[in-house]
């Protein structure tokens, strides 16, 4: 099974299972838990303010692009230059553009993957940590054999049969997705369950599926939100990575990572998958900075 | 507070993780070397004569030619091996009883020192040269070459399309082989040339379980790792998707040996990859350098030099198969006439290459005169009338000749979008490809040639819509008996000029059907390291292994 | 655990029959179709002609005894080519565990101990680097940099294209051209296996470092390192002796998963270095859509992922006299 750890790397299984404002923690020793100073809050901010620009560029590209993504405007494999800030590729095409275009494939991809894997990771592990028995029992199976596999050649083989395009592609990521927002629910839902009040609420004869939509659910959303946003950048390194290889979108999309592979082709052309190199960085650092702090504020263990 | 102590060791150990690696990267250069490092001499025990491009007076090499190249084997089996790997394999382990000539025109002796035709085309005469030895040291005879062909008819391979006109083949006298036609055939000698046509060890063969009929054959297996063969090499091993390796054969019989113990050819998919080995001196020769890739070397190791060439890369239409029912007369002629070809010879091959008007390349008989192709958009849009198409185009993803087809295609679709035909680009794995067109077949597709012999035949036979071509069957088109009798006439006229006429016709016949666009004619670059002597482009065999010689 | 395994073999068994195509074409191949004997032959190993809890049966079968069946493309058993092949990447993966958890333990030391100066926040941010960075990206920037342009580094591949490699003992081209005496040998492989390494190895960094700063702090905040610097020992022997053991023990887990990590790295890492691994074996397979090849290759990797957490689980119950004594 695969550890899952947050992006300090420390395992999620040695975190309660309740997240918890860090205000309550007692921490042992003469630790004191300073004030967060200015500086230790840059990081997520300026992931924030990342994200919102891609996702601006996202929403308004075709109201402003410098030049058309799929034609050639110019002489082939250009130097960047003033005219063309990341040069142009084997075809003419700008690359810089190119570039800014791949947002509106990555980041609706990812959006779709991580929306899908937590619905059907949520339905779930709620049931099998609400229901428990053997239906539970199955379902963490099931769970379990989903995540022996290394993700991406899960991934793979996935696509791979069902035929290579985007949409394939983004079907197999959510299948190999999911189990993880399975496991989480499963043991918040778990912890949560053993409370006094929702043997209360039973007892008042509250139907169990209220209680789950009501109570359970809503206490579970912190963990989740901070997996989706790191995993955010994981789902869009993972379509670059699908992309690359040629099993992911097919030409000419924009999409970073076959833009990666046509600057393998076009090696001593540097800018081609330099460009799409950096969106992917940019993109993915911004996430994993906001995960981390999200992480920092929900968490028990504080380790500035 | 104390700094940082360097006794700790665990800085030990990363300082010497850290020292190791920067040995590591400073350390022996032995055996790579760089741009500026001057490739190894040949030190053989010999003094260095100096060596000609001809013949056995150039030294054998005590080290191994190295060629990097993207192969595209389908098999090793003489009788069913048809790619244009497959021709230097086969030129270099089999070979046929007449060579062509440096000047890709004039045919030479090979297997047979003299042949006569008989006025009408139909019967041909073969003297064996007596010497003639297959590698395990049996003699060649007319019962190996009666079982080679027959069997290449009988497999009815992609080959086959060679010897379809073989009535019967008589092996009487053991030196002599006479081949009797079903219709006569002016193409018959040119044929005979191509490396397909090569002589197997049928002792040798027939023992490993080859037959003539495909239902009972079985030496295809055996082929993969054996050869049977009177060529200057023999096949070592076969690692698919890795290495082809070749060994000199020491009981080559001819006067044109091989002048390398062993050659590698090693898998190198990109062009990117080919020129870093062969600057580096890691490989010797580089086979599918692109013109965007040979503009930035230079150095005074290698050699690159383009030639034109008789390979084109093209655009085939199949308005027979499922999806592909749109594809009208005049779709087909609009998407002909929308394309740019001028541009397209410059984003393909950068410029290095021409147009060529019909499937039989420029430099073929019958291609003079043809109108090379114009690019003429209103008249494209006039065709489609305001209305718009959708097609799957599902393509190899290679890069041959230089041309990277990723960005061919890409370049023909968005071409078309300017006419409002939309080609949806699927790139797969040759074989993923080969499975389809064999099956379902493609509505818009490319792929390339190389030719087989130096007869425009073959290209009638393989592109024409005419019984059993190529793109008849993946085409699923219906062929044209207009094109069948002028190709038999064709083979019937013994006369070079009328012949070429006939050719002419259905050449432009072919251009009319518009079933095959031709985009580009491209140059190759001959790219090799500078002590390599004998590179040449061959219009039957590609790469003829046996010039090959190191300075 | 075994049934765990059983669930992965079915599972495979699912995405198997997954293809749209007719199973038959994703165990031969659609070329040899035509071919009666080896499509009569497939069709009585995988019982393809009988129900599906038949071919079901025969199949597990199969799979446990190690027939995985024949990879399309190579034309040999998938089981040949995947023992071929695994040496590359593990060769690969535990160079680059090495560079990792050695350069992740110096940083995170580093970091621990210059908290909050420049030199801690340029640690963090070099270690979100290495796992943000698409690993394929990196590959081929620093094949760019230091091979194309600089020239300090050999390019792809892993060994000199002109060299015969050493004769294979393990299969580590390192241990073999040691074994066999060949100095040349070796250093040829060490410096073409250096570029790949440190781009799998800048991720391992980036999670080893972190944690072990974030353990060591942790450490840090307790009783007994105060203690141990008011009685005025030396911060070295404060850190070296006594914290870093005890920050040490998570740091197992994260060995373990690192690893994990590792695998999944090497499926493109391979690739743009032309690593002739197993990693570029699952790439080459799913392009040719190699249904055999693709199988066998998923189930090898599920089977790495779950020795490496037994290992790791082991290594932890070693290291921590807690679990131990309890």
């Amino acid at each position: 099974m695969i550890e899952r750890t947050d992006v300090t790397g420390t395992p999620l299984s040695t975190l309660p299972p309740i997240a918890v404002p860090v205000d309550a923690v007692a921490h042992s020793g003469t630790f004191k838990r300073k004030r967060r100073p200015a500086w230790r809050r840059g990081p997520a901010l300026a992931g924030l303010i990342i994200i919102g620009v891609w996702i601006v560029v996202a929403l308004t590209l075709p109201l402003w692009s410098p030049f058309d993504p799929l034609k050639p405007v110019a002489d082939r494999l250009q130097e960047p230059s003033g005219a063309h800030w990341m040069g142009t590729d084997a075809l003419g095409r700008d690359v810089f553009t190119r570039a800014l275009w791949g947002v509106r494939i990555s980041l609706p991809v990812a959006t779709v993957v991580i929306a899908a894997a937590v619905l059907l990771g949520t339905i779930v592990g709620a049931i099998a940590g609400f229901f428990g028995g053997w239906l539970d029992a199955f379902l963490m199976r099931l769970v379990d054999i989903t995540m022996a596999f290394p993700p991406i050649l899960l991934a793979m083989a996935i696509t791979a049969s069902l035929g290579p395009s985007i949409r394939n592609a983004t079907i197999a990521m959510a299948l190999v997705w999911w189990p993880i927002y399975a496991r989480l629910l499963r043991a918040q839902v778990v912890a949560v369950r053993q409370r006094d009040f929702v043997d209360s609420a039973v007892a008042i004869g509250a139907s169990r599926w209220l209680i789950l939509r009501r109570y359970l659910l809503p206490m579970s959303y912190t963990p989740v939100l901070v997996n989706a946003t790191m995993d955010f950048g994981q789902v869009v390194l993972l379509v670059a990575s699908l992309s690359f290889i040629g099993l992911g979108a097919r030409p000419p999309s924009p999409e970073w990572g076959a833009m990666i592979t046509e600057g393998a082709t076009n090696f001593y052309q540097w800018w081609i998958a330099a460009a799409a190199g950096i969106a992917i960085l940019t993109v993915v650092l911004a996430f994993n900075f906001v995960g981390d702090g999200l992480r920092d504020t929900f968490d028990v263990r504080d380790v500035s | 507070m104390a700094g940082f102590r360097v006794r700790s060791w665990r800085a030990a150990l990363a300082i010497g993780t850290v020292a190791t690696l920067a040995l590591a990267a400073c350390g022996s250069d032995k055996k790579s070397s760089t741009t500026t490092a001057a490739p190894s001499v040949n030190s053989g025990a010999t003094g260095g004569s100096s060596p000609s491009s001809a013949g056995g007076t150039a030294q054998m090499s005590d080290k191994p030619l190295v060629i990097a190249r993207s192969m595209d084997v389908n098999s090793l089996d003489p009788q069913r091996a048809y790619c244009d790997t497959c021709q230097i394999f086969m030129t270099a382990v089999y070979e046929t009883l007449i060579g062509l000539d440096k000047d890709n025109k004039t045919l030479v002796p090979r297997l047979a020192t003299s042949w006569t035709a008989s006025p009408d085309q139909t019967e041909f005469t073969f003297n064996l040269d007596p010497n003639a030895k297959f590698a395990d040291g049996t003699p060649v005879t007319s019962t190996d070459v009666k079982f080679s062909w027959e069997r290449l008819q009988g497999l009815k391979a992609a080959s086959s399309y060679l010897v379809s006109l073989i009535k019967s083949i008589d092996d009487s006298d053991p030196h002599v082989v006479k081949v009797t036609l079903s219709a006569p055939n002016s193409a018959f000698l040119a044929q005979v040339n191509a490396s397909y046509l090569g002589i197997v060890n049928s002792k040798v063969a027939q023992a490993n379980g080859a037959t003539t009929d495909p239902n009972t054959d079985k030496a295809e297996t055996w082929f993969l790792s054996n050869s049977a063969g009177s060529g200057p090499f023999e096949l070592e091993s076969y690692t698919e998707g890795s290495e082809l390796k070749f060994k000199a054969n020491p009981n080559y019989w001819g006067p044109n040996g091989p002048k390398f113990p062993e050659v590698d050819m090693k898998q190198t998919d990109s062009a990117v990859t080919q020129r870093q080995q062969l600057e580096q001196g890691a490989v010797d020769i580089a086979m599918q350098i692109s013109a965007d890739t040979a503009a930035g070397m230079s150095g005074g190791d290698i050699n690159v030099e383009p030639v034109s060439s008789f390979n084109f890369v093209y655009l085939a239409l199949s308005p027979g198969v499922k999806g592909g029912e749109d594809l009208t007369p005049d779709v087909r002629k609009a998407i002909r006439e929308a394309l740019d070809y001028d541009h397209l010879v410059d984003v393909t091959v950068g410029g290095k290459g021409k147009p060529q008007p019909s499937p039989i390349p420029n430099g073929f008989a019958g291609t003079d005169g043809l109108a090379a192709p114009a690019q003429n958009l209103d008249d494209a849009k006039k065709l489609l009338a305001g209305k718009t198409y959708t097609f799957d185009a599902t393509f190899p993803s290679i890069n041959v000749y230089g041309v990277d087809f990723s960005t061919a295609m890409q370049e023909v679709q968005s071409e078309l979008k300017n006419v409002g035909i939309t080609l949806n680009l699927n790139p797969v794995e040759i074989s993923v490809w080969a499975d389809k067109i064999g099956g379902d077949g493609i509505p818009v597709t490319m792929l390339y040639f190389a030719p087989d012999h130096t007869d425009s035949s073959q290209y009638v036979q393989y592109f024409g819509l005419v019984d059993n071509s190529q793109w008849v069957t993946w085409g699923k088109v219906p062929a044209d008996p207009t094109q069948n009798e002028q190709l038999s006439k064709a083979f019937a006229t013994q006369d070079e000029t009328a012949r070429a006429q006939v050719y002419n016709g259905l050449a432009q016949k072919m251009i009319d059907d518009q079933i095959i666009i031709p985009i580009v004619n491209p140059d190759l670059f001959l790219a090799s390291r500078s002590d390599i002597q004998g590179m040449h482009y061959s219009a039957c065999c590609n790469l003829d292994l046996a010039q090959l010689s190191r300075s | 655990m075994p049934f765990l395994l059983l669930g992965i073999i079915s599972a495979i068994f699912v995405v198997s029959r997954l293809t749209p195509a007719d199973p038959l074409v994703s165990i031969v191949g659609e070329r040899n179709l035509g071919n009666p004997e080896i499509v009569a032959a497939a069709k009585a190993r995988w019982g393809l002609d009988q129900s599906i809890p038949v071919q079901y049966v025969k199949y597990m079968k199969n799979v446990l005894k190690g027939d995985f069946g024949t990879s399309f493309t190579t034309r040999r058993p998938v089981l040949s080519d995947l023992w071929d092949r695994l040496p590359a990447t593990l060769e690969l993966t535990l160079f680059a565990l090495f560079i990792g958890v050695v350069g992740g333990l110096t940083l995170g030391v580093l970091a621990a101990r210059k908290r909050n100066t420049v030199v801690d926040h340029g640690a963090r941010f070099f270690a979100l680097l290495g796992s943000s960075l698409p690993w394929f990206w990196s590959g081929l920037v620093f094949l760019y940099i230091f091979y194309a342009r600089l020239h300090w580094l050999p390019g792809p591949g892993r060994f000199d294209p002109r060299a015969t490699p050493p004769a294979r003992i393990t299969g580590f081209y390192t241990v073999d051209s040691l074994l066999h005496g060949d100095i040349d040998a070796y250093w040829d492989s060490l410096r073409h296996l250096i570029l790949p390494a440190v781009v799998l190895g800048w991720a391992v960094v980036g999670i080893v470092s972190r944690l072990v700063r974030a353990s060591l702090l942790d450490e840090f905040s307790m009783e007994y390192v105060r203690v141990a610097r008011a009685m005025g020992m030396r911060e070295r022997t404060v850190v070296n002796q006594h914290a870093l053991r005890n920050a040490l023990l998570p740091t197992i887990t994260i060995v373990g998963f690192s690893f994990a990590y590792l695998i999944t790295g090497a499926v493109l890492v391979e690739t743009v270095f032309s690593w002739p691994g197993l990693g570029s074996y699952a790439v080459e397979a799913s392009r040719k859509l190699d249904f055999p090849a693709i199988i066998g290759v998923s189930a090898l990797g599920a089977l790495a992922f779950l020795l490496t957490n037994l290992v790791t689980d082991v290594a932890y119950a070693i290291a921590d006299p807690r679990i131990r004594l309890s």
